[in-house]
């Protein structure tokens, strides 16, 4: 008979915060829906329970049983990062893992029914990952593992589920893990026990069950509510109501879970399967250290791995090629082409721009490997027939492809504009993945042109007596005839207070060079030049 | 030297704009020996008046004006020259704030020419048309059509880049436009350290972070209101610019001392004055009230009234009260003036108030007197439910110009400032109210709450969250309405002040608080809304339904001794005014017996009398244990009626102007700083004149300390014996209905609620407890609103032997009828001196469908409706007939109001939720669905679901099924702990229905316990409460052990620890009142 286990890590996002703050362990710490004193409490630890603190309640209303309650919100992206980061911790002792995780962002928490005060409130169930009926019990923490067979490779199958959660609680969690042979059972077992339990038969888990108070199971909260009104307050009970009354009363996913619980729906596991990325490895027979043997050598590994990318129907958006050298160790090397593609000539090229500024490397290369980051293949049939324009930003950006193989991925960059009052705040780098249409604004006068320093030049400082003038950029230019100023900049107090005198100062030869004095430094500073 | 005038300041009431107070920059100018400054806050004059008394202090003039927000988004700065170009301004944001959403104003342009008679118009800045690129032509021209020769283009300098080529613009249109340019600046603070305080506000105000704010805040510190010399710095290459802002300022002569009040004049019949008609409708008055003959000191009481109203012409005004008065009667609202009115014999002879002041011996002078010279106060309770209806009249009787309501400005008290100063620096909001809450709600922010909360004070962010949110404290931050009062006027008060839109509809608003409004001698009409009258006025009127008899305030029988035994036993749960708990535990020490022991009542339990040590003295005194002495002989006639000691406001008035010989106008100033509730320091001043005349004059010094104390205690919160004596006269009404018609009294106390002390479940509990039968929500019953019916064969609950739906019964589980069967045995003990054989017992209270909990007015209608139709068959019939969505049908499933349709009450909810789902009506054919078993609810689960439900149970009190075990665990019953004699220890478990913790009780928390016999008052010293504070605070059921203490027949129990008596099932959850 088939076997499968359960690992539940209760509270989850609860645990995740924990391991964020260490030190709130010994303070009343919660779990918040979002950051404002009417979040309500998802998650709260031990203390914060001993001061009558419960899921459900607004933080504000759980800051006036304890006021030390530490809270914070755990957002979704850390808990999905976690799962996938506990999926793969998880594969080490099965090949098949479901993790019960987000696909779909959670849906807005609604305010806590006054009713279900004192309850867990169950954290926003999301969409399982195959959109199947067993949504019910998706709670983030809970993962279903295949145990076939695996008695071989650990002697037992009660000494494989001891290694799983053993491995768990080293990596700093709280878990418990379930041996049986249904989802249900093993789901309902694992939320209502500590530890590692191993079960003997299908019909001992089933009887188990049955004991298994309602409310530790992921029921939408106005269906568990109702229930436990009803007086149904075990697995068993529930099981004991007439399946069409459930699903008139309770919704069709109610429904659900009572046939799960009840057998009559069997929902086999459906582990994750991990996306792999295609990959090439060449181990070469002596250390190479010239740049175009090495091309060469890549271009025998490029056909048969863009064959691969094709056969999922993807393109190549990005490939890394590692270089394992004799001496010197390992060495990654990223080349991103304009647009996805699977042209191998295309790639070569670029691979033969970067390599092509060392003609001799520094080191012999013993393995290459390359590694492709896929994206999905679109339909380009579209742009067959779209007008070509006059500016043919696909070549621009093949261009700029060139650019940033040849240069490396900084050198291609554009500036964005930023609203800040300081020069050097209102504007940022930010790398150029890709060209845009040109939107130029019209320009009704011809305005200065304003250049200015990466860092500003420290000046030297003025002379008490100028009798030759204010010389600020030596004797060439002369002496400053005419300064208008000073203009104020003074803020950021909250952080690093500033405070410039800026001027523009003309000197004697026609330049006009925008200066400042730094009241903080005590010094004067070159900001750029207007042109 | 007189250099310029400052002619564009924004304050705090520009509303997170300005960072500083208007008195701030009025002092600030004066020491930098400007002579004129204008204040022209963003769409309002919000701070006028402060500015106003400081400028008047400071000897600067000031200019009134505003920045207007015109329609296009840019601004225009506004002068007022005169009162007529006061009027415009205030007319003209009128119409900006009216048609726009709270908070925002926008103007047109034409609006802006057709006020422009008087006004001064500077155009400039950087959110003006005229710095900007587009040539604003035709603006330009109706600017200068309307405003001619005021109008100015305002060159503001900043030191920023950008205002070079903004102002060559401003330069050469004003020189195309012949506009001549004047300087200036924005100053949006007094001095430049409060730059970071104006960065956090504009923070604040656009809801972002100051990291991210960027452009949003302004890009410099050159916002500060410039010394004369660094303005003429600032423009030293235009001396006619800065000199033209003293041209300005001189042809600004308009101050808010111009301001000439009059108080709309009522219409009056042909041939009279106001004066003469007011005359005669006092003596009509006087003739009701005082029954034909007006005796000869009530006579010379109106006379010397009637002179001082008309000397001051304030007739108007009480004409204006005798109107609403006189409304409410006709519509048949329930209203009573209060407060200092009930000094005056004229306001009860115009029926405004209900006590006679003459017989009472009560100070005219309080309420009006020719030396104070400040118009009168009168406010009017009106019963709550109907307070709108008044107030809408109101509006349309004057208009919307001439009537408006006044604004209350929310200020940043501690915690406010802490949480958005603390959110605009980025700290978590979670953490901001872990802090907030650890600091006291009026008391300044402690760096000690940082460190309670683990924050560290010394953290660079915490340090400026600190000095910022002490800095902001006391700060305008948004405008409010006040409960009442009404500013109205003979003239539009939109000339006199902008109006704006409130938050609740229908409602506008005056940009001045009641402050501002004394401060000019304006006069307030307050309408204030009052639960215990709208109790009385259904408790009237379910008295002539159901008796005959129709009963008025006035008409109630008085002195009646039945409800005055009742009051000294302390039997006055929802009891206005004496129903708390400390209320309770003073009646029997007290005693009342005629109504003028009501009033003491009324006002001996308040902070001022308790903490000037006042009350001890008064009860010995009055139980003839310690002679009546005063601490001087001149004192006798000023606290005769009070045996000597200060009770009342007015009499610590008196005392200070006798014994401490305080001016007429040094004891106004005393009032005045008395009524400046909590605003720290103003009392204090007082101290050191008040105990040293005293002792001059001979009175010892502990008793001038004493004294000082109250005065203190008054600050925080007390009685003027006059506002005494009208709440007295409505808690006596309600005790008399109570004592003689409780269950008229019951039912109109729960369709009154929320209002008074304590909940529908105490009350209810109450009720039964003096032989009220409580019937319970029934649908195929109850109205909305709870209602008396007539009994047939009542049971102990008044749940047993009704019929319910065609002759069928209410089911009752066994275990509920052996509990009613207690509690009847019960009730025959306790009911013995209670009226319920009287003529109430025939009638038992039906609660209403308005106690089920999530149940909308609108369900009802469709249930009234549909049951007024047919009457319903099955829970499925309801459903189908009334479209109740799902959560009402389970609802009142749960609550057990389908019992008579179906018995279980967890089998209707099954019922319930299905038909509710259903997408239809099931065809007769369909096969029938399976009705599954559920265990039936036992008593203790019954009681449960009806508090949970509704709030109170009918059927029985949560701790009635666990009494058995109780006593099994030695635990007495309330009644068994009221009869313990003191100093006993004893161990007691009750319902928590109260704590309290007042402010005057040195961290003292009060607790009241229930059980199905009665209330256990509990003492908690704060050692105790600290330790065990998590449960005192959270348990609804509570184990306490301490020792009782006796004493004048009052029963406390003082905990010395608390337990969680987990051993017995947790009862029902109930809902407590705190007050904190």
């Amino acid at each position: 008979m088939d076997r499968m286990a359960c690992v539940d890590l209760p509270a989850f996002p609860l645990q995740l915060l924990l391991r964020r703050h260490p030190e709130w362990s010994v303070h009343p710490a919660a779990v918040v829906e979002s950051d404002r004193p009417q979040g309500v409490v998802l998650w709260t630890n031990e203390r914060a329970r001993e001061s009558g603190i419960r899921a459900g309640m607004r933080y504000a209303a759980g800051l006036s049983l304890a006021p030390g309650l530490r809270a914070a919100t755990v957002p979704e992206n850390e808990i999905r990062d976690e799962i996938a980061s506990i999926t793969e911790r998880l594969r080490q002792f099965t090949p098949h893992v479901e993790p019960a995780w987000y696909k779909n962002p959670p849906p807005g928490a609604s305010p806590p029914d006054p009713a279900t005060r004192g309850r867990r409130r169950p954290f926003p169930r999301p969409a399982s990952p195959s959109g199947s009926s067993d949504s019910l019990l998706g709670e983030p923490g809970v993962f279903w593992l295949d145990a076939r067979g695996l008695e071989r490779l650990f002697g037992s199958l009660d000494e494989w589920a001891a290694c799983v959660q053993a491995d768990l609680v080293r990596a700093g969690y709280r878990a418990t893990l379930v041996l049986g042979f249904s989802r249900f059972g093993t789901y309902a077992l694992a939320r209502s026990r500590r530890g590692v339990h191993v079960l003997g038969s299908p019909a001992g888990e089933s009887d188990a069950a049955r004991a298994v108070p309602l409310d530790r199971l992921a029921l939408p909260p106005p269906a568990r509510e109702a229930l436990t009104k009803l007086g149904v307050t075990t697995v068993g009970r529930f099981l004991d109501l007439p399946a069409d009354g459930i699903g008139a009363r309770f919704g069709p996913e109610v429904r659900q879970l009572h046939r799960l619980a009840s057998g009559d729906l069997a929902i086999p596991l459906q582990p994750e399967r991990p996306d792999v990325p295609a990959l090439r490895r060449l181990v070469l027979d002596h250390a190479e250290d010239d740049a175009g043997r090495i091309v060469s050598r890549i271009e025998t590994l490029l056909e048969p791995f863009l064959e691969e990318i094709s056969r999922k129907a993807r393109l190549l958006a990005e490939l890394q090629v590692g270089f394992r050298f004799e001496r010197m160790g390992d060495h990654l090397e990223s080349i991103r082409p304009a647009a996805p593609t699977l042209d191998a000539k295309l790639l070569l090229e670029l691979i033969r721009l970067r390599l092509e500024a060392v003609r001799r490397l520094p080191d012999g290369v013993v393995e290459i490997v390359l590694v492709a980051r896929e994206v999905e293949a679109t339909p380009r049939d579209r742009e067959l027939f779209a007008e070509r324009k006059r500016r043919d930003l696909e070549v621009a950006n093949r261009a700029l492809a060139r650019v940033r193989a040849q240069l490396g991925d900084e050198a291609v960059a554009r500036v964005q504009l930023r609203d800040g009052h300081l020069p050097e705040a209102r504007f940022a780098w930010e790398p150029l993945v890709s060209l845009g249409e040109a939107r130029p604004r019209p320009v009704d006068e011809a305005r200065l042109v304003r250049r200015i320093h990466t860092r500003p030049v420290p000046l030297p400082p003025r002379e008490r007596h100028e009798p030759d003038g204010w010389m600020l950029r030596g004797l060439e230019q002369g002496p400053v005839v005419r300064v208008l100023g000073p203009y104020v900049l003074s803020g950021g107090w909250w952080n690093r207070p500033v405070h410039r005198d800026y001027h523009f100062a003309e000197t004697k030869d026609g330049e006009l060079l925008w200066v400042y004095y730094d009241r903080s430094r005590r010094r004067w500073f070159l900001q750029g030049r207007v042109e | 030297m007189n250099v310029y005038a400052p002619l564009w300041c924004k304050s705090g009431f520009s509303f997170l704009e300005g960072a500083s107070h208007p008195e701030e920059l009025i002092e600030a100018a004066a020491q930098h020996g400007i002579e004129a400054l204008a204040l022209t806050d963003r769409d309002g004059v919000y701070g006028a008046v402060e500015a106003h008394v400081k400028s008047r202090e400071m000897g600067v003039k000031l200019i009134l004006g505003s920045e207007v927000s015109i329609d296009d988004g840019s601004t225009l700065i506004l002068l007022a020259a005169s009162r007529c170009g006061y009027g415009n301004l205030c007319t003209l944001i009128t119409a900006g704030r009216r048609r726009s959403e709270k908070g925002q104003s926008r103007v047109g342009w034409r609006e802006v020419y057709e006020h422009a008679q008087d006004v001064i118009a500077l155009w400039g800045g950087d959110r003006s048309l005229l710095v900007g690129e587009a040539d604003p032509f035709f603006v330009a021209h109706g600017l200068k059509e309307a405003f001619g020769d005021r109008l100015y283009a305002l060159a503001a300098r900043h030191r920023r880049a950008e205002e070079v080529r903004q102002e060559a613009r401003l330069r050469q249109r004003a020189a195309k436009w012949g506009i001549p340019v004047v300087a200036g600046h924005e100053v949006l603070y007094h001095k430049p350290a409060r730059r970071e305080l104006q960065d956090v506000l504009t923070a604040i105000r656009q809801r972002v972070k100051l990291v991210d704010a960027g452009k949003l805040l302004k890009p410099n510190d050159e916002h500060a209101l410039k010394p004369p010399h660094a303005f003429a710095r600032l423009f030293e290459d235009d001396g006619a610019a800065v000199a033209r802002t003293l041209e300005i300022a001189s042809r600004c002569s308009f101050s808010l001392a111009e301001i000439r009040y009059r108080y709309p004049s009522e219409k009056l019949p042909s041939g009279t004055t106001s004066a003469r008609w007011l005359h005669e409708l006092t003596l009509r008055g006087a003739r009701e009230r005082y029954g034909g003959t007006v005796s000869s000191e009530a006579t010379a009481q109106l006379e010397r009234e009637l002179d001082l109203i008309e000397e001051l012409d304030y007739c108007g005004y009480f004409l204006t009260m005798w109107e609403i008065v006189g409304f409410c009667r006709e519509r048949g609202i329930l209203c009573q003036g209060r407060g200092s009115a009930a000094n005056s014999a004229v306001c009860y002879c115009l029926g405004i108030t209900a006590v006679d002041p003459v017989a009472l011996g009560l100070l005219f002078e309080r309420f009006l007197s020719r030396e104070r010279a400040e118009p009168p106060d009168i406010d009017l309770d009106i019963e709550h439910d109907r307070r709108e209806e008044v107030i809408q009249w109101v509006y349309v009787k004057y208009g919307r110009s001439h009537a408006a309501m006044v604004a209350n400005v929310i200020r940043y008290r501690s915690r406010s400032a802490v949480r958005d100063v603390g959110k605009a620096l980025g700290l978590s909001e979670t953490t901001l109210d872990r802090v907030s809450k650890l600091l006291s709600a009026y008391g300044d922010v402690d760096p000690a709450a940082f460190a309670q909360a683990g924050l560290d004070p010394e953290h660079p962010v915490h340090r400026h969250v600190l000095r910022l949110a002490s800095e902001v404290l006391d700060f305008p931050r948004h405008l409010s309405i006040h409960p009442g009062g009404f500013l109205l006027g003979h003239e539009p008060v939109a000339t006199l002040v902008p109006i704006e839109n409130a938050s609740m509809p229908e409602r506008t608003v005056i940009q001045w608080d009641k402050d501002s409004l004394e401060e000019l001698g304006l006069f307030k009409v307050d309408l204030l809304g009052l639960g215990a009258l709208n109790q009385l006025h259904k408790g009237f009127e379910l008295l002539e339904k159901h008796f005959g008899k129709r009963c008025t305030l006035a008409t109630i029988p008085k002195d009646d001794p039945a409800t005055y035994d009742m009051i000294c036993r302390a039997d006055t749960v929802g009891v206005f005014q004496i129903e708390s708990r400390a209320q309770m535990a003073m009646l029997p020490r007290l005693k009342p017996r005629t109504y003028y022991d009501l009033v003491i009542e009324v006002s001996i339990v308040r902070p001022g009398p308790i903490t000037g040590g006042m009350v001890h003295p008064y009860l010995r005194r009055r139980a003839g244990l310690e002679p009546v002495v005063y601490p001087h002989a001149c004192l006798e006639p000023v606290l005769a009626k009070t045996l000597g000691v200060p009770l009342f406001q007015e009499q610590v008035i008196r005392l200070a102007m006798v014994a401490a010989n305080y001016t007429p106008g040094e004891a106004d100033q005393l009032r005045r700083d008395m009524a400046a509730w909590r605003k720290s320091g103003r009392i204090e001043r007082h101290h050191e004149r008040l105990v040293r005349r005293m002792t001059e004059k001979g009175i010892a010094p502990e008793f001038a300390e004493r004294v000082f104390e109250q005065i203190r205690g008054f600050g925080e919160y007390g009685f003027p014996e006059s506002h005494a004596a009208s709440f007295a006269l409505i808690a006596y009404a309600t005790a008399w209905m109570r004592r003689h018609h409780p269950a008229v009294f019951t039912c109109s106390l729960l369709n009154a609620q929320p209002m008074g002390f304590y909940s529908a479940a105490t009350i209810v509990e109450d009720a039964k407890r003096h032989g009220v039968a409580v019937l319970s929500v029934d649908v195929l019953r109850s109205e909305w609103d709870c209602t008396l019916e007539g009994a047939t064969s009542t049971g102990p609950n008044g749940t047993s032997g009704r019929s319910s739906r065609g002759g069928g019964t209410q089911l009752r589980d066994d275990a509920v009828a052996a509990l009613d069967h207690g509690a009847a045995k019960l009730r025959t003990a306790t009911a013995a001196d209670s009226p319920a054989s009287n003529s109430t017992s025939t009638l038992a209270l039906r609660m209403g469908l308005r106690y089920v909990k999530g149940l909308g007015e609108g369900d009802w209608k469709k249930i009234e409706a549909a049951r007024r139709a047919k009457p319903f068959a099955s829970v499925e019939d309801l459903v189908v007939r009334t479209r109740l969505d799902e959560g009402a049908v389970a609802r009142l499933a749960e609550a057990g109001a389908l019992s008579g349709l179906e018995p279980s009450r967890r089998g209707a909810l099954w019922a319930a939720k299905g038909a509710a789902r259903a997408a239809r009506p099931p065809m007769a054919l369909e096969r029938e669905e399976a009705k599954p078993e559920f265990d039936g609810l036992d008593a203790f689960e019954t009681i449960g679901w009806d508090y949970r439900t509704t709030g109170h149970s009918p059927r029985g009190h949560p701790l009635a099924p666990l009494r058995e075990r109780l006593r099994a665990r030695r635990l007495p019953d309330a009644r068994s702990v009221a009869s313990g004699s003191h100093g006993r220890r004893i161990h007691y478990a009750g319902l928590v229905i109260c704590r309290q913790r007042p402010g005057t009780a040195s961290g003292v928390v009060f607790m009241t316990l229930e059980d199905e016999t009665g209330f256990v008052n509990v003492v908690v010293w704060s050692r105790v409460y600290e330790e065990y504070r998590v449960l005192v605070k959270t348990s609804s059921f509570l184990g306490v052990t301490g020792k009782l203490q006796v004493q004048d027949g009052v029963v406390h129990l003082v905990a010395e620890k608390f337990w969680p008596p987990r051993d017995l099932l947790a009862p029902a959850e109930v809902e407590s009142r705190d007050f904190h």
